[in-house]
């Protein structure tokens, strides 16, 4: 336990006791709830049906491309080696032994099936875990950038910088991020592809609309903590790298960046699991991230219960990731 | 031959908006020849402190000319940062940069401003450290050390440009009094080096030891000036009197 550091009259360990056994039976009580619950309305549970979405085993069918005879069958191992042969040539296939279909001598046509192997492959929850992760990623890679640009613009002395950057800051921060999503796949992303279109270009997909819109979206909101952790860096600091001899671009990045950075980690951490979660909205431009995709499996499932609560906890393993990763990243900068 | 002063002030002044209009420095002139230790004492709000950061453009002056060894600072076009490199800053809050170690606060300008390699750099840093009598914690962070031992520790990164012109702000006004001598004594070392400089303080015994003139500022304006002998013991002006009365 550790020591008490409040004001009051320190507390007995029985306090501690009777309050974590409080804590502890109020999450089971919840829990029992909601389980109670979901019997009255007669839910049943199927969490067997879950793994599937996460890894599945594909059956992929062998089939003959000649038409002509099954001439040997060799085992090697659980494998085998079927060779056909036909009027103008021969082929062979080698296939797991306990799915062969035909046996010697056998007769086929092309596409005729002569056995099966099965692959592993993610499921959609995972396909959809890794489209959260690579927009999310791509995003705050793009708002970093932004937002120190904009962040350095919005304190700038140039007139044009500073009305830009806060022009830009209110712009976004002004409507709702499912508005701006729209606005980038539907009206953006309409005339870019148009006029790529008309010239004999390729599409742009709408996962890179979507990145576009987390990362101005995120940018706005970064160029706004960025510019607080820069004016909470002591003014001396400035004037101290400045009577060196040093530009103004080389203290900011040499002396007021650095410390500033180490003040910004856990806003800029806040911001980020915000965009990690914000992404679920990138469905509507039929980007399958996370929530997309359980959408989908809930559609073809019926089991809502289950997907969502699985859904939620997969947000929480990354959104928890992330928040660890800047804890350790603090940690370090100290 | 006469050499020409190294700074050359002439009829500066300076208003600051509070947002009332404040006129911090009124008409001020005064010149400093190479090698003079010049101490500014006067009341707070005197604008001595001004003043000073006048002399390396961390305040713009409203009018008037600053020539620092030639150049006019105060022309927008002069190159301001080749000129600050040549004038080493002292504050009265030390501004160490607290993210970096003792030493690389020493070798971070240099290898910067004057193209220094880090080797040359590490070896100026670590003799300069030395000479202030901190060489040992050359790998302390600014914030492990005491207020003394950082104010010397700022001493050493600005003499580590080689400066011409060393201004201090009240460089002991912060410091615990068992702390001020072992700053006060890195700086009386460096006046008998013949470094140019202009030192506002409150120190009364190291203006009377080490300066070769003392200017008495008041209300934005000097009122007095000359050597310390007779600046301490006969001074001219009724006002000049007051405020020694009150210090001394």
């Amino acid at each position: 336990m550790a020591t008490y550091t409040g004001l009051d009259r320190p507390k007995s360990k029985l306090y501690y006791q009777f309050w974590g056994i409080a804590f502890v039976l109020g999450l089971c009580g919840a829990m029992a709830l909601l389980y109670y619950s979901t019997k009255t309305v007669e839910y049943t549970w199927r969490w067997n049906r879950v793994p599937q979405y996460f890894i599945y085993d594909e059956k992929v069918n062998i089939r003959a491309e000649l038409e002509g005879t099954i001439t040997s069958i060799k085992e090697t191992g659980t494998d085998v080696l079927v060779t056909v042969q036909g009027d103008d040539g021969e082929e062979s296939h080698t296939l797991p032994k306990v799915s062969l279909l035909l046996s010697q001598g056998d007769y086929v046509y092309p596409g005729d099936n002569i056995g099966f192997y099965s692959q592993t492959k993610p499921g959609i929850l995972v396909e959809g875990v890794l489209l959260t992760l690579e927009v999310s990623a791509l995003a705050i890679v793009f708002g970093i950038l932004l937002g120190l640009f904009t962040g350095l613009a919005r304190i700038s002395d140039n007139p044009a910088l500073r009305w830009g950057a806060i022009t830009y800051i209110e712009l976004i921060r002004g409507s709702p991020l499912l508005v701006q999503i729209f606005l980038w796949y539907f009206v953006v992303g309409t005339v870019i592809n148009s006029m790529l279109a008309q010239h004999g270009l390729g599409q742009i997909s709408p996962l890179w609309f979507g990145v576009m819109a987390l990362a101005i979206f995120t940018g706005a909101y970064t160029a706004e903590i960025v510019r607080a952790g820069i004016q909470s860096v002591h003014r001396g600091q400035m004037e101290a790298a400045r009577s060196l001899g040093l530009t103004y671009p080389q203290a900011m990045r040499k002396v007021i960046l650095p410390q500033a950075f180490r003040r910004i980690l856990p806003p800029l951490a806040g911001q980020f699991i915000s965009l990690v979660k914000d992404s679920s909205l990138l469905g509507v431009i039929s980007i399958r991230e996370l929530t997309k995709a359980s959408r989908e499996v809930v559609s073809s499932s019926l089991q809502p219960f289950e997907i969502w609560i699985v859904c939620a906890i997969l947000y929480l393993i990354l959104t928890f990731t992330l928040s660890m990763f800047v804890q350790y990243l603090e940690r370090k900068a100290i | 031959m006469h050499k020409p002063p190294i700074i050359d002030v002439q009829s500066i002044d300076k208003f600051f908006y509070t947002p009332e209009r404040l006129q911090a420095l009124n008409r001020v002139s005064c010149t400093v020849a190479h090698g003079e230790v010049v101490v500014i004492i006067g009341p707070s709000g005197s604008g001595k402190s001004t003043f000073l950061r006048c002399l390396n453009r961390l305040e713009y002056a409203d009018s008037g000319h600053i020539i620092i060894d030639g150049v006019d600072i105060l022309d927008p076009k002069c190159d301001i940062n080749a000129i600050r490199a040549e004038v080493g800053m002292v504050f009265q809050s030390f501004n160490l940069f607290p993210h970096k170690t003792v030493l690389d606060n020493l070798t971070m300008a240099q290898m910067t401003v004057r193209g220094r390699s880090k080797k040359e750099a590490e070896a100026k840093g670590m003799a300069l450290l030395e000479k202030v009598g901190i060489a040992e914690k050359f790998a302390a962070k600014p914030d492990q050390l005491s207020g003394g031992q950082q104010q010397r520790v700022a001493i050493a990164r600005s003499l580590a440009m080689d400066p011409k012109i060393m201004l201090f702000d009240e460089p002991t006004s912060a410091l615990d009094p068992e702390m001020v001598g072992e700053v006060l004594d890195v700086m009386k070392n460096l006046a008998r080096e013949g470094m140019t400089m202009v030192v506002v303080t409150h120190e009364m015994g190291f203006a009377r030891e080490v300066a070769d003139r003392v200017l008495f500022m008041d209300k934005g304006e000097i009122l007095e000036q000359g050597a310390p002998e007779h600046f301490f013991t006969a001074p001219t002006l009724e006002r000049t009197k007051e405020f020694l009365g009150q210090i001394l």
